[in-house]
């Protein structure tokens, strides 16, 4: 089945969103690289799940968000969204800023979701290392240090393969301000966010390459120990894009987690 | 047309080859370079230059502020107005300026100003910045905030000089509850406003509007001249008539008995056009901190960096002026008839450029230059 775009109000925010598939809600929450689009862990996804993906208010073609300051603000946008597109009780996973922010929705109603999936989220000070300061680099730079080998990302040709035109240079840099706006400082994590994540009881899967060079894989140790219910899966030969740089691998993870339809 | 001295204090102290081996020296050239005994006799001989600037004549001092770099270690303007303001007797101090967009106390700054102009007896022009990147990552301050923080701070501190505290304020980015400065300045309603411009077209407009005295910095003329189109579309837009007394012009400049002399002086403005501008775009223009306007005009005002020009181009453009007095003169008296200004702040000393040097540059500007530049 091919998937729609939508445009759905949120508080009078238009976000833009990608929708598929069949089966319970499934929530996916983009990182700050923006909305990839229907990307191939997605249709894979989306046999067994009703993807749900929107953009972030200020990224891509969602509507904007100025007054908003930081990730615990999108979180309860995200919340409001579930409300608003109906989702009932999702699943939800996320990815980096889009995991940190999943794992606030999670401290703030747990109920409203039901498994939730961290792919190399942010949000939490490294114990050890740190997070890489990505707007010190240039977008180029960035892409180098964000994948593990690009000769081993399916996609690499349709995904970055060719020059952007002057309209995707403009959302990039549009995305590039809306995520400095969200997490700026403290840089990339709430040092409170720690307190609450023992109230997500939720079943957790936590997802990071062991070559991630944007966000530390001890993070994923400093998570899986925090969330009372939560398991680690370390990709080898991964770097911080684990959907897109091993979609299958991925997929098939998040498929085996969350069970698809038969699953109660 | 007045002169104003201006040093960035630099610290050129180091071997070059070291600061070659970093991607620039901003940020990220590590400060076991820096040399405690040479800074403290630096600070010691910058100010003696200061000082002699003010007795030779002329009308003011510039001083400006930079963070994590060689290139100025000037890191509190406000410390150096304190000391000017004690130290010299007659020139106008001009800070150009505070980078309000980092400051997080208005109300302090409101108060030091105020303080710098009691104590020069009302000698202050406040100058206000945005700032380059490079301030925003060492205070980490979001530059997507830059703009807002730069009108915020702004505002704040004009109504403690001009409004009767105890106030409140709750801004978007600041928050007091109780304002109520005992320390305001001499000169009222507030010290004279002094806005830099390098490329954005929207600071020209806000200073315009206000009526705000405005110098671009470093850019080639027809940009300066453009820059002052939309200050005058500000200040049309108020019913505001502009005079040479609103409009500055930056540039780098020194003098010689000679040509030789000063072309060899001179060159030392190089370094601080190439070596310690070159950084990576991120450093200078962080994401957010320039409007999509002001990033195109900025490309459109510097379609080569100053980083790549070589000294004569430099000298061509008119970036940096070095003569004998009567050339000086000549070209400062051109640059006035261009631009229609009636300030000419020059920075005067850089790098390597030694004491003596520098002294008699001082020493002829003011027995020379200046009398001859007064009357246009």
């Amino acid at each position: 089945m091919r998937p729609r775009e939508e445009t759905i109000s949120v508080g009078g925010v238009g976000v833009h969103t990608w929708i598929g598939g069949q089966g319970d809600a499934l929530l996916v929450l983009h990182g700050a690289g923006g909305n990839r689009g229907w990307t191939r862990w997605l249709a894979q996804v989306a046999e067994r799940f009703t993807v749900w993906a929107p953009t972030h208010p200020g990224f891509g073609r969602s509507g904007d968000a100025d007054w908003m300051d930081g990730i615990d603000d999108l979180a309860r946008f995200h919340l409001w969204f579930i409300d608003a597109a109906g989702l009932g009780r999702p699943h939800l996973v996320g990815h980096s800023i889009g995991g940190w922010t999943a794992a606030e929705m999670a401290t703030m109603s747990p109920g409203s979701i039901d498994r939730l999936v961290l792919v190399a989220p942010v949000g939490l000070k490294p114990e050890k290392g740190e997070i890489l300061d990505v707007f010190y680099y240039s977008p180029p730079q960035l892409l180098t240090m964000t994948v593990h080998d690009p000769k081993t990302v399916p996609e690499w040709d349709e995904l970055y393969g060719r020059a952007p035109t002057p309209a995707e240079v403009e959302i990039a840099t549009r995305n590039r301000e809306m995520a400095a706006r969200l997490t700026w400082k403290p840089y990339m994590h709430n040092p409170r966010l720690a307190h609450f994540l023992p109230r997500v009881t939720n079943p957790t899967l936590i997802v990071w390459g062991r070559e991630d060079r944007v966000v530390p894989v001890e993070c994923g140790e400093q998570y899986r120990r925090l969330l009372p219910n939560a398991d680690l899966t370390v990709l080898e030969r991964c770097g911080h894009l684990p959907p897109v740089e091993q979609p299958e691998i991925f997929a098939r993870l998040v498929l085996d987690f969350l069970g698809g339809h038969n699953r109660r | 047309m007045k002169l104003y001295y201006f040093s960035e204090m630099p610290h050129h102290e180091f071997p070059d080859e070291e600061g070659d081996k970093y991607p620039s020296l901003r940020l990220e050239f590590p400060n076991r370079f820096f040399d405690r005994e040479k800074a403290a006799a630096n600070y010691q001989r910058y100010l003696t230059e200061y000082e002699f600037a003010d007795q030779a004549g002329f009308d003011g001092l510039m001083i400006n502020e930079h963070h994590s770099t060689p290139s100025c270690v000037n890191v509190g303007v406000n410390m150096t107005a304190a000391i000017l303001a004690r130290t010299t007797r007659r020139a106008k101090i001009l800070l150009l300026g505070n980078i309000l967009p980092i400051e997080d106390n208005p109300v302090r700054m409101a108060e030091q100003l105020a303080m710098a102009d009691l104590i020069s007896g009302g000698r202050v022009l406040s100058g206000f910045v945005r700032g380059v990147g490079v301030e925003t990552w060492w205070s980490n301050t979001n530059p997507v905030h830059n703009r807002e923080r730069f009108e915020e701070c702004h505002d704040l501190i004009l109504k403690c000089w001009t409004e009767p505290g105890p106030f409140r304020w709750e801004g978007r980015h600041y928050h007091f509850r109780h304002v109520n400065p005992w320390c305001l300045p001499l000169q009222k309603p507030h010290p004279p406003i002094w806005i830099p411009g390098t490329a954005s077209p929207e600071t020209a407009v806000w200073a315009g509007r206000r009526g705000y005295t405005y110098v671009p910095f470093l850019v080639p003329s027809e940009i300066a001249r453009e820059l002052f189109d939309y200050y005058r579309q500000g200040a049309a837009e108020v019913g505001r008539t502009v005079t040479a007394e609103n409009l500055g012009f930056l540039i780098c400049a020194v003098t010689a008995e000679t040509k030789a002399k000063a072309l060899e002086a001179g060159r030392h403005f190089v370094w601080r056009m190439g070596p310690t501008l070159r950084a990576p775009t991120e450093y200078f223009a962080p994401v957010g901190m320039r409007s999509r306007a002001g990033a195109q005009f900025a490309l459109r005002a510097r379609p080569r960096s100053l980083a790549t020009l070589s000294y004569q181009e430099l000298l061509d453009g008119q970036f940096i002026v070095a003569g004998t007095p009567d050339e000086v003169i000549d070209r400062f008296s051109r640059i006035q008839r261009e631009l229609g200004v009636g300030h000419l702040l020059l920075e005067a000393q850089e790098s390597r450029m030694d004491h003596p040097t520098t002294m008699r540059s001082i020493e002829l500007m003011g027995a020379k230059v200046i009398p001859a530049v007064a009357a246009l």
